[in-house]
């Protein structure tokens, strides 16, 4: 019985057309520099290939080109490995649904504005150093009172759903126009918006140093409100809002 | 000189015109990294001023500005007081605004002088500016607003 299901499926999708989709996908190799980079045609039929774009450049690098470059791990939205520009926007791949109009072609370009180690592979060194710079843990002076744990109320609890979310995918930063011009010295969204989900914890004590890194012309206020970052999150968070909460919140410290 | 990767042959085809050559801008570290790649990004010192201050003085400004705007609009004429005032706020409100597109596009961190220089220039700039809002002031009948008015029919 399953057999048979089986064989009248595999029949089905042999009957069908090839629906061919191109993908223009940009390559670089540092191993030869000299080369500049440029964007490679493959093609993929929708019928043998799975719904998304990380589907698809996983066939192109298991059938077509072994040499096609890319970070991927859950294949489900929750490592941001797979962030990558497609179709003009930063997101996931995993996340991305392939469009199914294949005469149109889909582009997908690595990150932009960052230093490219390979192909779709951006390096995010200095992203993880800025992360890094804000202290992603619980400082506390006192001990709990139980010993044990440290205590919230549910009320303080749900002022981090929106920020404790982010999978840090760098995303927003690579999509804001202030972080390309000065990602040296600004944090960009994603940073900030940890940052900001260490100033709201309640439970953490380090507010007044964490609030005293920010106080620089660079740091934070290179934010201009674009909101390039909560239109792009793959995850739907805003971290647009989150920066102007510690803005607020700094305003008359 | 680094001859590696990255910096092995640099393409001058793409860069901007000031660096080229007219403009000295200061080497950056490669990938942007500074020190070893575990070290904490290191933000500038703090400074108020540059901060909180500066920020909140910027949207009190701005807020602040938009009565006196209207005020004209409602009453059909301008009283000096009033004018005044609004030509001051308005003369720093174009100053922060020029200083944040000099910080944003001719970073201290690349540009260095040149990034002090275009600053200097935005506050001598700024001082001319002062001084024609005071000539302006002193002579016109009804201030900015009458300049106003008289480039509207003109």
């Amino acid at each position: 019985m399953f057999k048979s299901i089986i064989r009248s499926r595999g029949m089905a999708t042999q009957a069908t057309a090839q629906r061919l989709k191109t993908f223009k996908i940009y390559r670089w190799s540092p191993d030869t520099p000299d080369k500049k980079p440029y964007m490679q045609e493959y093609k993929i039929d929708l019928n043998q290939c799975g719904p998304m774009v990380l589907d698809a450049i996983i066939k192109i690098k298991n059938e077509q080109d072994a040499t096609l470059t890319f970070r991927r791990s859950c294949r489900e939205g929750i490592c941001g490995s797979c962030a990558m520009n497609i179709g003009g926007q930063n997101t996931l791949a995993c996340l991305c649904k392939i469009d199914q109009d294949t005469s149109k072609e889909t582009k997908i370009y690595p990150l932009p504005h960052m230093y490219i180690v390979r192909d779709l592979v951006p390096d995010l060194t200095h992203f993880y150093k800025q992360y890094k710079s804000i202290q992603p843990y619980l400082q506390t002076k006192s001990k709990p009172a139980d010993g044990k744990e440290n205590l919230q109320s549910e009320e303080d609890r749900k002022k981090l759903d929106g920020l404790y979310e982010c999978i840090l995918c760098a995303c927003c930063s690579t999509s804001c126009p202030s972080y390309w011009w000065n990602q040296q010295e600004y944090l960009g969204p994603a940073v900030l918006m940890q940052a900001y989900r260490w100033l709201v914890d309640s439970r953490d004590e380090a507010t007044k140093s964490r609030k005293e890194m920010l106080q620089n012309s660079m740091s934070l206020y290179r934010c201009h409100t674009i909101m390039n970052c909560a239109r792009t999150c793959p995850k739907g968070l805003n971290p647009g809002k989150a920066i102007a909460e510690i803005k607020k919140q700094l305003a008359f410290d | 000189m680094l001859k590696v990767g990255l910096r092995a042959k640099p393409s001058t085809a793409f860069r901007p015109l000031a660096v080229r050559g007219f403009i000295k801008t200061i080497p950056q570290p490669p990938g942007n990294i500074v020190g070893t790649v575990n070290d904490a990004y290191v933000p500038p010192p703090p400074h108020k001023l540059h901060g909180s201050l500066h920020w909140t003085s910027e949207r009190v400004v701005a807020i602040g500005l938009a009565p006196f705007i209207m005020t004209p609009f409602v009453t059909g004429t301008s009283y000096p007081l009033v004018d005044s005032i609004m030509g001051t706020l308005l003369l720093y409100h174009c100053y922060v605004g020029f200083e944040s597109c000099i910080i944003d596009y001719i970073p201290l961190r690349v540009y260095g002088i040149w990034h002090k220089a275009a600053i200097g220039l935005l506050g001598f700039g700024t001082l001319v500016a002062g001084y024609g809002v005071y000539i302006i002031e002193t002579t016109e009948k009804e201030g900015l607003v009458g300049v106003m008015k008289k480039l509207w029919k003109a």
